[in-house]
């Protein structure tokens, strides 16, 4: 168990900076989440508190001790790694076994170690196979058994269920994250997935061209994203964005497009704090924050002409076209509405964003 | 590894093709064979009998060939009026020696050249493989004038280094690919888990064992079979067999019957071990070709 400080690390490969002046403190026995698409820092980020790769500037600390000179064995960590890395040409049981060879435990200890991982993760029976003779789920378990086997420090995760398909992938988010619950060991779980990062972490830290984005509990990341390159990642299916015009008479604001204009509530003109009082904003809003209707509920409302329905089990997600561009919006399956009718969309405003135009910071 | 269906139909010119394929493959294995079977049954052969011939064309007369009284007098000579013990010793210290010398040196070169990246790597690379690309008459002059000076001619240490020379490329070259193909994640988690760099090294080298095993099988079999080096800069001190099998031509004398035996003494192992390494050799030289 220990707290993971990540302080002001720089990444370069050559002269590429892959992680630009990072900084994040992991809580004692928490689940912290680093979350964003390939090529934003997150694995670098990862390797380096794992030792595998040099830290160009900055220091990790693992609560007050600096590692940033100590050798991968020397720092405590246990890693999955995404492809598994599993030994080819070892049994399960040695495979999971050898952290604790690799310290010359005793061998009835190993034994007692390595079954108990075995049975939490439910592969006792498999203790006597080949890698090659397991599926991708069970090569999973065994490198997750490879890691808690030890009681390290800190877990460090590499999308270990990127590779598992979808059935097994929503049932091992729930085995990981019980697991790490049940261990209490601080964890570091690195993913390009961001319903994964929502479902399972206390804390996510949203990475994009290798500089941090934004901080914060899952509900904080979806519903307060600090600009629009975050709300845009986070959420499935994701947020709309709509350019608009802004209007602004004395205490009264309004968000201006062609074919609507939607006051802001009053704490929100606030919060936009005279800035960007004329000019334009982007809008944004999550399907879920939308609500769709055939005939016209107001003066607010948005009108539109549905371009397609897409039925996903519970709900039905309803693509419209809104003059050039388009606005998805979920809603239930009943809804009736057919593919070239007019339709009407109105906003939660309680549950929209409105984001800086050019360097697309949020206002709210 | 998707293994499919190579699909070919009977056509009259297939069929005439797959007959004269067999008879080609027929003679080819006489033409292989033929000359092991004279020189294992002319072994056994007194040298008068060895010398009777049916005329030509007397096909009729081919069972003279095995009408002959088994006699081992020509082995028993090779071990006892010449020391074929010895040369066996050298010839499998020589051979083994370098192979080993080799297959150390050769790992480590090879993983570094596979996992460092360091300025020069492929001119290095290209330098490593390029000093077997000169014949080795072309090197032998200078190389004996090397060895001559060192003291190292007529001695097995001298032998071993001589081979070396040529097998350390080649193992090089051939390892490179095998550690390519391991993924450089199973390391990295041998040093989460709790390895060196060294220890890690170590953890993956059975991943290599069919490399390093069909490397060997080559590597002994270059030594064992070498004339050239043997006759140079092993002669005297390191006589291998090869060479002390010249040796038994002599200009007034050529002992055929010794020299028929010492052919077996010398291919017999060799043989032996090609038929129990098959499989893995054939594996391990194909494997590093090939990614999964």
């Amino acid at each position: 168990m220990a707290t993971v400080t990540i302080r002001n690390v720089w990444k370069y490969y050559g002269e590429t900076p892959a992680v630009k002046d990072l900084n994040i403190t992991c809580p004692d026995g928490s689940f912290v989440s680093i979350l964003g698409p390939s090529g934003c820092g997150k694995s670098s980020t990862m390797r380096m508190i794992a030792g595998l790769e040099h830290i160009s500037s900055g220091d990790i600390l693992f609560d007050d001790v600096r590692v940033n000179d100590l050798a991968p064995k020397d720092r405590d960590v246990a890693m999955v790694f995404e492809n598994y890395a599993l030994y080819p040409h070892k049994s399960v049981y040695e495979n999971i076994a050898n952290p604790l060879r690799l310290r010359d435990v005793k061998e009835a200890t190993i034994k007692e170690r390595v079954e108990g991982a075995a049975k939490l993760l439910e592969i006792g029976h498999l203790l006597g196979r080949r890698p090659h003779e397991l599926s991708g789920g069970q090569k999973q378990r065994v490198a997750i058994g490879r890691a808690i086997v030890r009681e390290p420090k800190l877990f460090l995760f590499d999308e270990p269920i990127a590779h598992l398909d979808a059935k097994l992938r929503a049932h091992m988010r729930g085995e990981i994250k019980h697991l790490q619950r049940t261990l209490g060991t601080t964890m570091v779980y690195v993913t390009h997935d961001q319903l994964e990062a929502l479902s399972m972490a206390d804390y996510i830290a949203v990475m994009h061209d290798g500089e941090l984005q934004q901080w914060g509990t899952p509900s904080e990341i979806f519903n307060n994203p600090v600009n629009a390159w975050v709300a845009g990642f986070v959420g499935e299916p994701a947020m709309n964005f709509l350019t608009c015009g802004i209007k602004g008479e004395g205490d009264k604001v309004s968000l201006m497009h062609r074919n609507f204009e939607i006051p802001l509530l009053a704490g929100q003109v606030r919060q936009l704090n005279g800035a960007a009082q004329t000019g334009t904003a982007r809008m944004g809003v999550r399907p879920d924050a939308l609500s769709i209707s055939m005939t016209k509920p107001d003066e607010a409302a948005m009108r539109g002409e549905i371009f397609v329905n897409e039925l996903l089990g519970g709900d039905m997600l309803v693509e419209v076209a809104l003059d050039d561009c388009r606005i998805r919006v979920k809603t239930t399956p009943e809804f009736a509405g057919k593919p070239g009718e007019a339709c009407y969309l109105t906003v939660n405003r309680d549950k929209w964003h409105v984001f800086d135009a050019g360097d697309g910071h949020a206002y709210f | 590894m998707a293994s499919r269906d190579v699909v070919s139909y009977d056509t009259p010119l297939s069929r005439v093709l797959r007959i004269l394929a067999s008879l080609f493959l027929a003679l080819y294995l006489v033409w292989t064979l033929l000359p092991f079977v004279v020189m294992f049954v002319s072994s056994f052969k007194d040298m008068l009998e060895a010398f009777k011939l049916p005329a030509v064309g007397d096909w009729a007369g081919i069972t003279v060939f095995f009408e002959f009284t088994p006699t081992f007098k020509h082995y028993t000579s090779l071990f006892t009026e010449n020391s074929f013990g010895t040369y066996i010793l050298n010839s499998l210290i020589a051979a083994g020696g370098s192979a080993l010398i080799s297959v150390v040196f050769g790992s480590l070169a090879a993983y570094s050249l596979s996992r460092v990246d360091f300025k020069g790597k492929q001119d290095l690379f290209f330098w490593i493989i390029s000093t077997r690309m000169a014949p080795v008459v072309a090197v032998m002059v200078p190389l004996y004038a090397i060895f001559r000076s060192l003291d190292l001619v007529g001695t097995l240490p001298g032998l071993i280094l001589a081979y070396t020379t040529f097998n350390l490329p080649f193992a090089i070259w051939m390892l490179k690919g095998f550690f390519d193909n391991v993924p450089y994640a199973i390391e990295e988690a041998q040093m989460v888990d709790g390895a060196t760099r060294f220890e890690a090294f170590r953890a993956i080298l059975p991943l290599v064992a069919p490399g390093i095993g069909a490397f060997i099988v080559l590597c002994v079999l270059f030594a064992w079979n070498d004339f050239l080096f043997a006759a140079i800069i092993g002669s005297g001190g390191a006589k291998t067999l090869p060479v002390a099998t010249r040796e038994l031509v002599q200009p007034q004398n050529i002992q055929w019957g010794s020299i028929m035996a010492a052919g077996v003494v010398t291919t017999a192992p060799m043989m032996l071990l090609g038929l129990v390494i098959r499989k893995y050799l054939v594996a391990g030289l194909t494997m590093g070709a090939v990614k999964e």
